[in-house]
Parts: structure tokens; C-alpha cells; sequence
């Protein structure tokens, strides 16, 4: 058996490229005329080649695993939903998830088709969605929404599609098809991922992430529809009582009743903000929603202008009046001293 | 965990505490239909701000109540306190013949 020697195909590839070999004979004419073309690495202004399709920048973690994808997902729903209710559910069977999302479904369709007779926009109740989620990917995809603000723009370091060394005024990021490239925005990336894994930063809705949970999730601040949502799902009899026997029989299945028994409100994401289940009631009571709050505010600053001008108008009333009452004593003084003289 | 020994348990919790969690998990391990089959669960959320412990009861068949506070233990603790005795009631049980 012959020895093994291993070979080393770009060791000697060096060695024969080099002129001085004794071997090569060298034609010094044709070494001057050719000139190697130079690589991509050493010219300034390459031309930009987008390294991966545009839909899929590469990731941190493999792209095409399941976690990934679930990762990816909540991210857009945490940005896309202001509202998102969170509940645990123990143990719910799918029937019972079934009927409750029929009930929840029709409840809000009622309330659409109120809003259509009411002559509202904003009709969402089939965007309202029950779901529920695997908690640990869900607590990972928060901390990168709420922690991983890439400031800078993708395209900011784009070539400039007039400068003359660019063959092309296509505007593509010049990022490279590795994971490390820190120019990386989508919250996949690698860098996304080391914002978030630092634990010295901690998310208010940290301590609910355990356990079994399902979100309902609002594509908008709507008090209205939220008060209906509560009021199947978790019914409080003040202010948010469950519909009545007669009107909907559906909502007494025992399917619906004992999947309801098994559902916690644990809290709410509103706008970025966390609150707990009686904040929660606080937002779906406010009447007429955003635009009953306007009013509010517009009545209140009515009020607060007219009382106002009145305290404005009040100082100076009675500055003229006290001036007016000291100069008319003044004169009288002046008149009972005249006639003393 | 045992639970058909169980026929009242009441869980009293702060959702925003870390602490909570035994006590959240401790409801996610009651079978899906032990409440139609008369075990009866109360759950009462205290508000965001409070500081109390969170809190288990819990009635055997046999009338032996049991109260645990759960905010320095773990969920196998729990679980662990709640089954020595209903081991007894299933060993009872099987003595029994019935």
C-alpha cells in the first residue's frame, strides 16, 4: 500500500502560479497584457446582488423547523394586534374550544352587523381570533418585539443608484447570506436573537407566561368588541353579564359552560401595556370606544374653556371694579377737602 | 397526580407573581371532566398589586381538609403533599373491594 499523502490542491495551485518556478517558462509580453480581473472583495463598489431571495433573509435559527415558523408568527401577531387577551386554559377539550369559538363568532357578528345599521366603520369580528399558543416560543417572540428595535434602515447602507460605479439603479441591501450580518432588521435574525436573550431586560407580561395558555387577539383598540368577548368568555354580571338564556339557548350547551369553566382571563396587552384582569374590564367599559372617549374629551374642554374665561373675565371684573370704587372714593375725598380749603 | 379523591379545591392566586405558578400549574393537572363529574374548583385572581400568598385548599372524599400555601414550593411538592393522602384513600379503596 502506498503511503498516504494528503493532497493539497490549493497549496500547489500556488506554487505552479508563481512565476519564478524554474519549471514555467515566462513570456514577459504576455505577462504585462493580462491582467487579472479583480475579485469581488477588493473593489469598492461592487455590483449589488441580492445573496438570498428578498422574502427570506437568513435566520438565526434554522428557517425551516416548526419553532421557527410558530416564532415568526407571533412576532406578527404581537405587532399587528394592540389588543391581546390572554387566558389559561385547563385542560379544554376540543369540542368545548369548538363551541366556545361558534359563540364567541356569532356574538360578534351581532355586533357587526349593529355597527353596519349604526352606519360605523371598523368592522372586525372576523379578524378576532381564539387561539391557542405554545407559551415558551410566544415568551421568546414577545422579548424580541419588545426589546429589538433595529433604528437604522435596511437600505441606509444601499449603494446610491447614481453613483456611475454601479451597473444597475435596482436599490438591493448589501448584506451577506450569513446569519452574523449585524445589518440583519427582521426579527429572526441573528442579532435579534441576542437582544432578546439578555436577561437583565424583563417584559412586564413576563410572570403570565407560564403554563397552558390562548390568546384572543384584536386587530384594533375596540371596547366594544371587547366587552362582547369578555362577556362570553368571561362573564362578570355588573357590567359584562353573559347573554341571556333566551336569546342565545347555543350558550348554555354544557359543551360551551364547561369549556368556560376551564378558561382564566389572566391579563391583557393593550397598546404595549399590560393590564390585569380588572384593567382589563376598565378598558371594555369605557363606552363607545374611542370615539365616545373623544367626546368626553371635547365636552370636557368646552367646559374647561367657558370656566375659564369666566375666571380670566372674574380677575379683571373685580380689578376694574375695586380700581373704579378707589378712584371714585378718591374723588369724593378730593370734593369734601376742596370745600374745607 | 391523584384527583378522584378530590371534591372541592379552591386556588387562590396573584396572576402577575412569579410565585404563581405552582398554583396555575396545579390547575392545569385537574382532569378535563372532573368538574361534570362533581369535583367542585373555585379559582378567585387576586389584583396585580397584592402581595399575598397564593394559597390551596383542598377537601378529600373522606371530609380531610388540606391547606397549603404555595408561594415557596414546587409544582412536584404540591403534588407530592396532595397524594400521600388520597395513596391512602386509594389504598382504602382497594381493601375495601369496592
Amino acid at each position: 500500500m502506498p503511503p498516504r499523502i494528503r493532497l493539497r490542491p490549493r497549496a500547489l495551485r500556488l506554487r505552479t502560479a508563481q512565476p519564478s518556478s524554474p519549471l514555467c517558462a515566462s513570456y514577459a509580453s504576455l505577462a504585462t497584457a493580462t491582467t487579472p480581473a479583480p475579485s469581488i472583495d477588493t473593489t469598492s463598489a461592487a455590483p449589488p446582488v441580492l445573496r438570498y431571495p428578498p422574502t427570506q433573509p437568513p435566520s438565526h435559527k434554522p428557517p425551516e423547523v416548526r419553532k421557527t415558523q410558530l416564532h415568526r408568527t407571533y412576532q406578527s401577531v404581537l405587532k399587528s394586534s394592540p389588543l391581546i387577551l390572554l387566558f389559561q386554559h385547563n385542560n379544554v377539550k376540543a369540542v368545548e374550544w369548538m363551541s366556545i369559538r361558534r359563540e364567541l363568532a356569532t356574538a360578534l357578528q351581532k355586533i357587526d352587523a349593529e355597527r353596519v345599521k349604526n352606519g360605523q366603520e371598523g368592522l372586525i369580528a372576523d379578524q378576532i381570533k381564539f387561539q391557542v399558543i405554545t407559551t415558551s416560543i410566544f415568551a421568546s417572540a414577545l422579548r424580541v418585539v419588545e426589546f429589538f428595535k433595529p433604528e437604522e434602515n435596511t437600505m441606509d447602507h444601499v449603494q446610491h443608484p447614481t453613483d456611475p460605479r454601479t451597473p444597475t439603479s435596482a436599490q438591493i441591501p448589501q448584506t451577506s447570506n450569513s446569519p452574523e450580518d449585524e445589518r440583519f432588521k427582521h426579527g429572526l435574525s441573528r442579532r435579534a436573537w441576542e437582544v432578546a436573550s439578555n436577561r437583565k431586560l424583563k417584559s412586564e407580561l413576563e410572570p403570565l407566561l407560564s403554563g397552558p395558555l390562548a390568546i384572543v387577539t384584536f386587530p384594533d383598540v375596540s371596547p366594544q368588541y371587547l366587552k362582547t368577548v369578555l362577556s362570553i368568555v368571561a362573564p362578570s354580571p355588573p357590567n359584562f353579564p353573559a347573554p341571556r338564556r333566551k336569546a342565545t339557548p347555543s350558550y348554555y350547551e354544557p359543551e360551551v359552560q364547561s369549556g368556560l369553566q376551564k378558561l382564566m382571563l389572566l391579563g391583557a396587552r393593550v397598546e404595549g401595556k399590560v393590564f390585569d384582569s380588572e384593567g382589563t374590564k376598565w378598558v371594555g367599559g369605557i363606552d363607545g370606544g374611542l370615539d365616545g372617549l373623544r367626546a368626553q374629551l371635547v365636552h370636557m374642554l368646552q367646559g374647561v374653556g367657558g370656566a375659564l374665561t369666566g375666571t380670566l373675565e372674574g380677575a379683571s371684573k373685580s380689578l376694574y371694579f375695586t380700581v373704579e370704587g378707589r378712584r371714585m372714593d378718591m374723588e369724593e375725598k378730593e370734593k369734601g377737602e376742596k370745600p374745607a380749603e | 397526580m391523584i384527583t378522584r379523591f378530590l371534591t372541592d379545591v379552591r386556588v387562590k392566586f396573584n396572576p402577575f407573581s412569579p410565585r404563581a405558578k405552582p398554583a396555575r400549574l396545579f390547575l392545569s393537572l385537574i382532569p378535563p371532566n372532573a368538574r361534570a363529574d362533581g369535583m367542585k374548583v373555585e379559582t378567585k385572581m387576586l389584583p396585580r398589586t397584592s402581595t399575598e400568598p397564593a394559597t390551596l385548599d383542598v377537601k378529600f372524599k373522606d371530609g380531610k381538609e388540606l391547606k397549603l400555601e404555595l408561594d415557596k414550593m414546587r409544582i412536584p411538592e404540591v403534588m407530592e403533599e396532595v397524594d400521600r393522602h388520597s395513596r391512602i384513600l386509594a389504598r382504602k379503596e382497594e381493601l375495601t373491594g369496592n
